[in-house]
């Protein structure tokens, strides 16, 4: 631990004012690897914050952790959230009712998420059931009903089973249910990832049409994919190796990464657009570490061209709690940019 | 099915489509049977008059063994061969023999003349179906229930609900039959060993005979039951553990539903390949538990198939092979409407619509 103290502690105690989601310390592990390991994140309301990552980085793991949907062998060990005032310790067993009240779960690959034997009317159904005890059968499905009008969405999936929609119809039928009770905060885990661009951009449009008519508080909208998240996130965090290396607001992270980790992503992904058109694809060397013996200090120090002797060490969180990176090199070069072709 | 018939407010209109559907289906599937149907009566009757000799040869050898003189012979060789219609070019005799099953005459046993076959089996149907209707239907239903409820308790309970499970279903009928065989009617002699009921008893509907038969049942339902109590529990449970795992489960929980909301999406999941094996069961049941009724000298189909086998008694053979094909064909039509309504998705196919 150095002096500078983790990310975490940049978490004021009381920014929950204001706040639609803080979490603290979240700490999830499978068996002795810890895949998520003490992340703290805020959700502004009417926010969509996005977390990017390559594969293993634990991105999945903070969103089970955080949609209270883990399960083993994933354990959490800790951690607490305050949604919208009202807290909750992760140590403990989550109360059913928070699942799809509070915080609800849009997830990766609609394909399977529904049960193929289950109408999605009877899935309303039960889903209203489950929160508000036994109502009528009609009422939940007019529920239902008044949501896809509302959404431009047809009726006609109240009666069809899942192999009956189209991939990015169900995508969006799944976003609907998830989203019926009106829960504050929707954790979405790689929504996009199995459909093609233009159902993306459907579903992109859903999510945000739900923010700004206030059905969802707010979105952690979890994905592999930079260029989705820069046309539906208000801000970024970019986890490697179960921590979060930097976040800020979506533009200035884009365009002036303070992490040489979030620049090496940056730099392997392809933009059509002018001012990054000329930039070379660098990829990123090597691999990212065993989690259940991470290296010591920053986690990305193996991989990075930048690292030196200081990088041993925890390295300290580089501006304010809204726009920081974790890394001795930011801190000793404050006004130099990071050239993205690492 | 609750589920399906208990249909959506929104969606009236899309359901005539639907109900029609559903009435094709059953429609197209009913044809295919009648035509396996169809195979199976000709192959019924084919198949034995492929085989060299018939049975007036050996009626009339047995007749030769016992002095009679050869003019003779010949006249009741084809006194039998007119009777039983085999001078007649082959359609003909499957145009008679077809126009005898409709009329639901099967012909007469040899070995036991002049009993009809018909009456022979209606004699020995009532003890299988006694016997095994009940142990397939509990069996089902214990089973089902155990290897869910294993699969979603885990842990020691799962661990020896399994194990049990595969033990009983992996041993051999006949094993088990003489292991309770030697417990409960040699070691500890509670149950009579052998028989559908006591000597010298014979079958009426008086308080008596039934408690009688009541006490010779128990033991070849208890080595039919545990059979297919281990069978049934232990595909439930591999079902089961494999749809707990599955997106929805995990998607079900996100949203915060009751357990037994998401079991309840686990069990018509996991049950499909379950319904298939009661059906199929239940059709094979009217061939009799061939070894436990021999076990046990059972008065069943079984026993009845066994004892026509080793006398060549074509007839009683044609005729229990044949109501065996008709049984499976049902079960198995029973099968494809179960599924049709269980399974949205193999209506949709057999439609076109995937």
């Amino acid at each position: 631990m150095s002096t500078e103290g983790p990310a975490t502690d940049l978490a004021p105690a009381d920014a929950a004012a204001g706040q639609l989601l803080t979490a603290r310390g979240l700490r999830a592990a499978y068996g002795p690897t810890v895949a998520v390991d003490d992340v703290a994140l805020t959700v502004g309301t009417g926010e969509v914050l996005g977390i990017a990552g390559e594969s293993g980085c634990g991105k999945s793991t903070l969103a089970a952790v955080l949609s209270l949907t883990a399960r083993p062998p994933l354990t959490v060990l800790g951690g607490d959230l305050t949604v919208d005032g009202q807290h909750l310790d992760l140590a403990g067993r989550p109360p059913r009712t928070w699942r799809g009240g509070v915080v609800s779960l849009l997830p990766q690959g609609a394909m399977n998420a529904l049960s193929a034997t289950a109408r999605v009317g009877d899935m309303a159904v039960d889903v209203v059931r489950a929160h508000r005890g036994r109502v009528p059968r009609s009422v939940a499905l007019d529920l239902l009903a008044d949501r896809l009008d509302a959404l431009d969405l047809p009726r006609r999936v109240i009666g069809a089973y899942p192999h009956q929609l189209s991939g990015g119809m169900r995508q969006r039928v799944v976003t609907v249910l998830s989203t019926l009770l009106d829960p504050r905060l929707l954790i979405a885990d790689e929504p996009t990832s199995a459909l093609d661009v233009s159902t993306q951009r459907a579903l992109v449009e859903l999510l945000r049409e739900l923010v700004g008519r206030g059905l969802v508080g707010g979105i952690v909208f979890v994905t592999h994919d930079l260029p989705v998240l820069r046309a539906v996130a208000d801000r970024i965090a970019v986890m490697y190796a179960g921590r979060i290396v930097e976040t800020g607001p979506t533009a200035a992270l884009v365009d002036d990464p303070r992490h040489p980790y979030t620049a090496a992503l940056l730099s392997s992904v392809l933009v059509p657009e002018p001012q990054v058109r000329r930039r070379r694809i660098g990829g990123i060397r090597g691999a990212p570490p065993d989690l259940a013996d991470p290296p010591a200090g920053c986690r990305f120090r193996p991989r990075c061209s930048l690292a030196t002797d200081a990088c041993t060490d925890d390295p300290p969180a580089v501006g304010d709690p809204d726009r920081y990176a974790t890394c001795w090199w930011t801190r000793d070069h404050p006004d130099e940019r990071l050239e993205p072709s690492l | 099915m609750a589920l399906t018939a208990d249909l959506t407010a929104g969606t009236a209109e899309a359901e005539a489509p639907a109900r029609s559907g559903l009435l094709r289906y059953l429609g197209r599937k009913a044809a295919w049977y009648l035509g396996a149907l169809l195979v199976a009566v000709l192959l019924n009757f084919l198949l034995p008059r492929l085989i060299p000799g018939n049975p007036v040869d050996a009626i009339v050898a047995g007749l030769g063994r016992g002095g009679v003189e050869g003019s003779q012979l010949h006249a009741i060789h084809a006194h039998y061969v007119h009777e039983f219609g085999l001078d007649k070019p082959l359609w003909q005799q499957f145009l008679v023999h077809l126009g005898h099953l409709v009329h639901g005459d099967l012909g007469t046993s040899f070995a036991q003349s002049p009993a009809s076959v018909s009456g022979l089996i209606a004699q020995a149907l009532p003890w299988s179906i006694a016997l095994q209707l009940p142990a397939i239907l509990i069996g089902w239903l214990v089973g089902n229930g155990l290897g869910a409820v294993a699969a979603y308790r885990g842990g020691w309970f799962d661990r020896g609900a399994f194990l049990g499970s595969l033990f009983t279903s992996s041993m051999p009928y006949y094993c088990l039959a003489i292991l309770l065989l030697y417990l409960l009617a040699v070691a500890v002699p509670v149950l009579p060993p052998t028989g559908g009921y006591s000597f010298g008893n014979s079958p009426e509907l008086s308080a008596d005979f039934v408690l009688d038969a009541l006490t010779h049942y128990w033991l070849p339902f208890l080595s039919l039951v545990l059979v297919f109590v281990g069978g049934q529990a232990v595909g439930m449970r591999s079902m089961a553990v494999y749809e707990l795992g599955s997106d929805y489960v995990n998607y079900g929980r996100g949203l915060g539903l009751r357990d037994r909301t998401i079991v309840r999406y686990i069990f018509r999941n996991a049950m499909l390949p379950q319904v298939t094996g009661l059906a199929l069961s239940i059709g094979t049941l009217v061939g009799g538990a061939l070894i436990t009724e021999i076990v046990f000298s059972y008065p069943g189909v079984g026993t009845l198939l066994f004892t026509a086998i080793s006398q060549n008694d074509y007839p009683v053979v044609a005729g229990l092979t044949l109501l065996i094909a008709v049984a499976v064909l049902v079960a198995n039509f029973c099968v494809e409407i179960a599924y049709g309504i269980i399974d949205p998705r193999i209506r949709a196919a057999s439609r076109g619509e995937r």
